[in-house]
């Protein structure tokens, strides 16, 4: 750690790669933190976490008990044996008890991206809910169809404030914050959609698994959908060399900003950071578009009938850089898409076993090239690129459903169905561990 | 070297988890605890031969392996470290609250598993939970959500400080209280005190100075005596002339005195001793009034004493504190008295009559010991007397005895009773009556024929006592064989058999021989009982008329009675129970040989025993030729001219 400074006075060490360094290294030694309890105060098993993407100090949790709760995991409220543990209880909590609360399961809780004044909850009582953080109201219900899996707001979004439902039922509905009305109904599916996401590099561009096994992709302001990605489509290696052009162009604009981000103090998160960066995939992904556009509407039957897993899609995430997209199936493999193309990468996960009957939560470091996967009772951590697993994080008492990475302090969240929140961080290089009573070895004979 | 040195903890390991004990072998633990502690390698290859034992399908293994696993990670925090690392692991296979991982067996071993496991598991989250958040977490699970009970000590034995302090706190508030309003009392309970003590003191006066007024002569007597010996005489006299008689002139101050003295006594002299108590209990910031206090109750208390003394002295009083529990004493002998005196009435008739009617008194009445004492005297007595006689006490000790009843009153009178004679005048009152109408005295015995019940006699049914497998014994109780550990023989503490041979030699017969032995010995009881039966009739048929009938009635019904009881319980079933008895043998014998794999065979239960004798080849055999030859038969009846 020294010599990495060193270098970097010396300037031997860009500060990207600076920084990279150190996250990479702290990340290696993530384990489960003893200075840092979230209390839960969910009676059911944590089902959606996620911290705001703006001062990355919130933690928002949806529990099976129809609650979600709001921890600041920045600020301890209180401390336990002699200042060595530091507990984290919910700021705020909404549950049944709520006169506006959810009744069943909230099976997904996300904030508003833009800030933390608003909050999303979607729950098995077939409510999408809109809360006001300060005064814990409702402001806005949406009734949906049957029971709502997944809740995904766009994080790049400066043109629309759409918060993307899937369902039991077949339609993705996009419901519209502004006008409290359901601004689109995306039908293509076959069955429920257990999980939607946003493409981190085009506000337009929503990815949808379903039960059926497809993982479609939409432009929401064309109709229909303009892609279903198919598994026996397969690609060897990262991208087709064709490409290697833009991913320098990439780089080098990476460099130059994360250069000049550097020196405002933190002021956005990644995802909005790389926004910007990514201006070259987002204008091609329209081209591509309209080039299947011709097949549109309809597509090519056989196409359109094409599964990305066998089975149910249960966890979908795109990468930061919006060019990858990783899926997880209730065929217990996980899988690497180049959005590009299309392709399915073949890198092999080393996967034993997923959760099949819920949507799980998956969680990436992209330029740390990792990704955090919720398998049974643990989570792993694999090499994007490899497959291999890299970090085994056992904890849980029983199978886990979400997890959430905060790169700003390297930390990550995990909720399971043993109703605990758990951190994991970076263990202490600095022994510092004065204060409270020691832990030594006590030999008596 | 380390290969060697692993070779070692391994093998220590090995040796300590392969016991049927349910604790681990001290030394073996000290061995392995020394071999570990000397180098960190060791411990990890401690560590992870410990998981891999905790595996096993067998909850013994486990049990002890657990034990080891306790006491190194209270001793080792690298050991802590690497046991925490899979500590849900190490939860699944100690508690087992995972159904698809139910713990193996042996199932009672099972349960002392996870016990232990949940109690270890309190433990460690008491003392290592603060650094360990899996511990903690295991914890709160099992705990909260899967609602498993601890056994909860640490807080167990701190709720019980906090209520030993809390009643530590409220004795003292009382005793404080208590202090105060002594303070404020004081002054009058010790003015009150001093009055009675002064009110005795007057009325000693007064009776002192009414003797010596009664006798002014004395004096002039004594110069008579010269002698030392009349003198010492002389002096006595005097000395009982002092303690002063009481007669009817000072009866009023007498009872005046008595009163006094039982307030002195039972009132302050107990009031002041109490306090006494309190002031020393009581704690105060300022010691210097208590003692003050302390002072003067123990100068008061003294000073009750002298009065009390001088009372007693001058025979005022009788120096019996104890005459309340003597007045109840005497009022229960009193009902003992009177009982002793009704069972006396029949004392002028037989002497059976006698002897079981004063023997019913005693069980009836055990507490009154006087009339006890009394009666046995009594008893001991006619024994002397009878004693003489050995026919007659031999009789005495088989007579029946009868209950207490009013017809005992002409018990023995062999007089005709006249049948309209009640001296009254109505008599005659539905027209002529005979007046010389007698039942004949044979009669009035038939009608006053009296009924009783056979009273079986208690006996105390042995436990078998035979060493159990938990250490525990046997706890059954049967006549003669328990049906698990066979006959039942003397036991030891420990279980056992204290002389075995002669028992075995009565009790654990053979199975041909034997039987056949014991129902000759059966047979030939039978014969002799039934010579002694005739016998006593005999004796018996000599003396009176109703005597004999009693007895034969009484004779009758223990014989049917003994016949009934030995039919149901004693030789019979024993002959029976041979089989069990002896597979029992064989079987305790085959337990001796424990090993960890017989732990898990299952336990021939009684059901198992049962199957084997009913379902065996012959059994079944018998059973299905006895159907057959039913079904034949209904068939030959429903088509008698089918052949």
């Amino acid at each position: 750690m020294w010599r990495e400074i060193g270098d970097r006075e010396a300037g031997k060490l860009r500060p990207n790669s600076f920084s990279n360094r150190i996250k990479s290294n702290r990340i290696q030694t993530l384990q489960l933190s003893n200075r840092k309890d979230i209390v839960s105060p969910h009676r059911g098993s944590v089902n959606s976490l996620q911290v705001d993407l703006t001062e990355g100090r919130y933690l928002l949790s949806g529990a099976s008990d129809a609650s979600a709760a709001v921890f600041d995991i920045q600020r301890g409220t209180d401390y336990e044996g002699g200042g060595v543990i530091r507990k984290h209880k919910c700021l705020f909590m909404v549950d049944k008890q709520h006169e506006q609360g959810h009744k069943y399961a909230v099976s997904s809780a996300i904030w508003y991206p833009v800030d933390t004044g608003l909050f999303v909850t979607g729950s098995y009582d077939h409510h999408i809910n809109v809360w006001d953080t300060n005064t814990t109201q409702v402001v806005m219900d949406f009734k949906m169809p049957g029971k709502v899996y997944r809740t995904a707001m766009s994080p790049l979004a400066t043109s629309h404030m759409l918060i993307a439902a899937g369902t039991e039922d077949v339609q993705v509905r996009l419901c519209d914050i502004a006008s409290g009305a359901f601004a689109h109904t995306l039908s293509g599916h076959r069955d429920g959609v257990m999980t939607v996401e946003w493409s981190t590099s085009s506000e337009w561009v929503l990815v949808t698994g379903g039960c059926d096994g497809a993982i479609r992709f939409w432009d929401i302001r064309r109709a229909g959908c303009f892609h279903v990605l198919d598994q026996s489509q397969s690609q060897l290696g990262r991208r087709p060399p064709i490409l290697k052009r833009s991913a320098t162009i990439k780089g080098s604009t990476a460099k130059s900003l994360s250069a000049s981000q550097s020196s405002f103090a933190k002021a956005r998160t990644p995802q909005t950071k790389l926004m910007n960066a990514k201006q070259s995939p987002v204008g091609k992904i329209p081209v591509k578009g309209s080039l299947k556009q011709r097949l549109h509407p309809g597509m090519l039957s056989s196409q359109d009938r094409a599964t990305a897993h066998y089975g149910a899609v249960t966890g979908l995430k795109v990468t930061e850089d919006g060019m990858y997209l990783l899926s997880a199936g209730s065929d217990s493999r996980l899988r690497l898409w180049d959005v590009e193309s299309g392709c399915n990468t073949l890198v092999n996960f080393e996967t034993v076993r997923l959760q099949t009957s819920k949507p799980i939560q998956l969680a990436t470091s992209q330029n740390l090239a990792l990704v955090f996967v919720p398998c049974m009772t643990a989570v792993k951590a694999f090499n994007m690129w490899s497959g291999k697993t890299s970090l085994t994080f056992r904890g849980h008492y029983e199978h886990v459903n979400c997890c959430w990475f905060s790169l700003q302090d390297q930390e990550l969240y995990t909720g399971g169905n043993d109703r605990q929140i758990l951190v994991w961080s970076p263990s202490r290089s600095v022994s510092d561990e004065d204060e409270g009573p020691k832990d030594e070895d006590n030999w008596s004979d | 070297m380390e290969e060697e040195g692993g070779g070692k903890v391994r093998v220590l390991i090995e040796k300590a988890t392969t016991s049927t004990e349910p604790e681990v072998d001290p030394r073996l633990l000290k061995a392995i605890k020394s071999v570990v502690r000397r180098s960190d390698s060791e411990l990890r290859l401690a560590a992870h031969i410990l998981m891999d034992l905790m595996k096993r399908e067998h909850s013994q293994v486990r049990y002890l392996t657990l034990l080891i696993i306790d006491e190194l990670f209270m001793r080792s925090k690298l050991f802590r470290t690497l046991v925490v690392e899979s500590l849900d692991q190490l939860l699944t296979l100690s508690v087992g609250f995972r159904n698809n991982s139910p713990l193996p067996g042996p199932t009672n071993v099972a349960t002392a598993l996870r016990s232990k496991a949940i109690e270890f598991l309190e433990k460690w989250n008491a003392s290592f939970g603060i650094h360990y958040r899996q511990i903690r977490l295991g914890f709160d699970y099992l705990k909260n959500t899967l609602k498993y009970q601890f056994p909860n000590l640490q807080a167990n034995a701190a709720r019980l400080q906090q209520e030993r302090r809390e009643r530590e706190k409220k004795s003292k508030e009382i005793l404080l209280n208590k202090f105060e309003t002594l303070k404020k009392n004081f002054a009058s309970m010790k003015e009150e005190i001093q009055s009675t003590a002064d009110e005795i003191g007057e009325c000693l006066e007064i009776v002192r100075a009414k003797e010596e007024l009664l006798c002014p002569l004395d004096d002039e007597d004594m110069e008579e005596f010269h002698s030392y010996e009349f003198r010492q005489l002389r002096l006595h006299s005097l000395e009982e002339a002092e303690k002063i008689h009481e007669n009817s002139e000072n009866k009023v101050v007498f009872d005046a005195l008595r009163e006094l003295y039982k307030l002195l006594v039972m009132k302050h002299l107990v009031a002041v001793q109490e306090w006494i108590s309190v002031l020393v209990r009581v704690e105060l910031t300022d010691n210097r009034a208590r003692d003050s206090y302390l002072k003067e109750f123990i100068d008061i208390r003294n000073h009750i004493r002298s009065v009390k003394k001088k009372c007693e002295e001058s025979g005022c009083a009788i120096p019996n504190t104890t005459n309340h529990e003597e007045e109840d004493f005497w009022e229960e002998g009193k009902i003992g008295s009177i009982e002793s005196k009704s069972s006396s009435i029949p004392n002028n008739r037989t002497e059976d009559s006698v002897a079981s009617t004063s023997k019913e008194v005693l069980d009836r009445v055990p507490e009154c010991h006087a009339n006890e004492r009394d009666g046995n005297k009594r008893l001991s007595r006619k024994d002397g007397a009878t004693n003489s006689d050995p026919l007659r006490s031999k009789l005495l000790a088989e007579a029946p005895e009868v209950n207490w009843g009013s017809y005992l009153d002409n018990w023995g009178s062999k007089r005709d009773v006249l049948a309209n004679h009640r001296g009254l005048e109505l008599e005659s009152h539905w027209g002529r009556v005979d007046q010389d109408a007698v039942i004949p005295a044979e009669k009035i015995a038939e009608l006053n024929l009296q009924t009783t019940l056979y009273k079986e006699q208690q006996v105390e049914i042995q436990p078998c006592r035979a060493p159990l497998s938990k250490g525990e014994l046997c706890q059954r109780r049967d006549l003669r064989t328990c049906p698990f550990h066979g006959p039942i023989i003397p036991r030891d503490d420990e279980g056992k058999p204290l002389n075995q041979n002669p028992s075995k030699d009565e009790k654990t017969p053979d199975l041909g021989t034997d039987i056949v032995e014991q129902l000759a010995k059966q047979a030939v009881k039978n014969v002799r009982e039934k010579d002694k039966e005739l016998a006593r009739k005999r004796e018996i048929d000599k003396k009176s008329l109703k005597r004999a009938k009693l007895a034969k009635v009484r004779e009758h019904n223990e014989a049917v009675l003994r016949d009934a009881a030995m039919a149901s319980t004693s030789r019979s079933v024993d002959i029976g129970e041979d089989w069990v008895a002896t597979n029992g043998e064989n079987r305790s014998s085959r337990n001796k040989k424990k090993a960890l794999a017989s732990m898990l065979q299952k336990k021939e239960t009684p059901k198992d025993r049962l199957a084997q004798r009913l379902l065996n080849t012959r059994a079944s055999a018998a059973t299905v030729r006895q159907l057959t030859l039913g079904e034949d038969a209904n068939y030959r009846e429903a088509f008698p001219n089918q052949w």
